[in-house]
């Protein structure tokens, strides 16, 4: 069971805890600068988040500590997830698990649908 | 924009979506997300959809830049230094407010049971501002003055020699066209009539006369010289203010002091503006010395915006707080 901390890193983003999420989990798969996130994002989860809304995340992600940026001589600055950011992803997802398998049992026991 | 860029082409475009953010983000995120827009603009060259994005994102960094929402510890001094401007703004307007009402009953009682409880109700406030505005100055001053003293003050001397010298003429100016003043008519007021002058004297600029130039071409040009000065003045000294808590790291406890001072100054400025809406919802009553123009409606309207401003702002440097 993920600590209270852990998982206010994430839920105390509020509206930005979607775009949060799935950056993180993006950059769990390696370092990546803000076009390849997107594409990225696009690929596994089928949302395009826009650019405004990508960096009021990623701003946001780096001052809580969650990722950092990686020295680079390209204009297009790459990120990585820092360990802080691991386990607050790991502790948002456990919970998000936990929210699915409950609706999913009940929907297989009450509507029939696996 | 890259050299050689047009105006119709993706880097001129995405230099132009990115003067929605404020200077210091853009040094921090500027080329990177130029690189960003560059790219998203190449698969979808016309997206109203993007546009609002980036308006949207660049206008909450602006706010973000002042403290009136956001996130990371720096906030919290840009939250108190922006409460600071809306609180003094507050205080311009508020002031001429009081001195008219305070200046009223140095010649005579108030009719209006309304406008006597206002007097008494922005009196208080007056008061309860003074000792918030005390603390919270001392305790910027013990900070900023440690840190001159131990040669850690690049960035604060400018700023406080501004505070001091603005602050100084205010308060000279003030007192002499205070002494100017016609007198107490013999009534004994609510407050002293030596400070109900002074606060007359140095919210004189705050004035329906602006809109009647004839009317202002009679006064003495000494008056007239002062009524342009002071709002100067008293704009220096705040911006000086902002600067010096924003640039003297404040440390977390002094923060916090700083905060609940600044929820307080909060509740007072709430107690004003109801005290201050008791006086004009009766436009004034008798005499007319009391009476309650179109310029206090204004005046209230700004009152309630400020208020706004200064609450949300308050509201956001506790949120911070609690995560130190």
């Amino acid at each position: 069971m993920p600590s209270a901390d852990e998982n206010k890193a994430l839920t105390g983003f509020g509206r930005y805890a979607g775009p949060a999420t799935l950056i993180l989990s993006s950059l769990a798969g390696g370092t990546k600068h803000g076009y390849a996130l997107t594409k990225d994002i696009e690929s596994f989860a089928g949302v395009r988040i826009s650019p405004g809304t990508l960096y009021e995340a990623l701003a946001r992600l780096e001052s809580q500590g969650l990722i950092e940026a990686v020295e680079s001589g390209d204009r297009r600055r790459p990120y990585r997830l820092t360990a802080a950011g691991a386990v607050a992803l790991k502790a948002h997802l456990d919970a998000q698990r936990r929210v699915a398998d409950v609706g999913l049992r009940r929907l297989a026991g009450n509507w029939g649908a696996a | 924009m890259r050299p050689g860029g047009t105006p119709g082409d993706p880097a001129a475009r995405a230099a132009r979506l990115l003067r929605w953010y404020p200077r210091a983000w853009r040094a921090r995120y500027g080329d990177e997300f130029a690189e960003l827009l560059i790219a998203d603009i190449a698969e979808r060259p016309r997206s109203a959809a993007r546009a609002l994005d980036v308006a949207r994102g660049g206008t909450v960094a602006r706010l973000a830049g002042v403290g009136l929402c956001g996130f990371g510890d720096r906030h919290v001094a840009a939250s108190l230094a922006t409460l600071g401007c809306s609180l003094a703004v507050f205080l311009g307007i508020g002031a001429a407010m009081w001195s008219q009402l305070t200046i009223g009953w140095q010649w005579s009682r108030s009719a209006s049971t309304l406008a006597t409880v206002a007097t008494v109700t922005t009196s208080a406030a007056m008061l309860a501002f003074l000792a918030l505005g005390a603390l919270a100055a001392l305790l910027v001053l013990a900070v900023v003055a440690a840190r001159i003293a131990r040669r850690q003050g690049k960035g604060l001397i400018g700023p406080s020699a501004v505070f001091v010298a603005a602050s100084a003429i205010l308060f000279i100016g003030g007192r002499h066209f205070g002494n100017g003043w016609p007198g107490t008519g013999g009534h004994r007021g609510l407050v002293p009539g030596g400070l109900a002058a002074f606060e007359w004297a140095t919210s004189l600029s705050v004035s329906s006369y602006w809109a009647h130039p004839g009317a202002l071409a009679a006064f003495p040009a000494a008056e007239l010289a002062w009524m342009s000065v002071s709002p100067l003045t008293v704009a220096c000294a705040v911006t000086a203010a902002a600067k010096l808590v924003r640039r003297a790291e404040l440390p977390p406890r002094a923060l916090a002091i700083e905060t609940r001072l600044a929820a307080v100054a909060c509740v007072v400025m709430a107690i004003f503006l109801a005290g201050s809406c008791c006086w004009i919802a009766t436009g004034g009553g008798r005499p007319s010395l009391f009476h309650a123009g179109i310029i206090d409606v204004a005046g209230a309207g700004v009152l309630a915006a400020t208020l706004a401003v200064a609450w949300q702002a308050a509201r956001t440097a506790a949120l911070r707080i609690m995560e130190y």
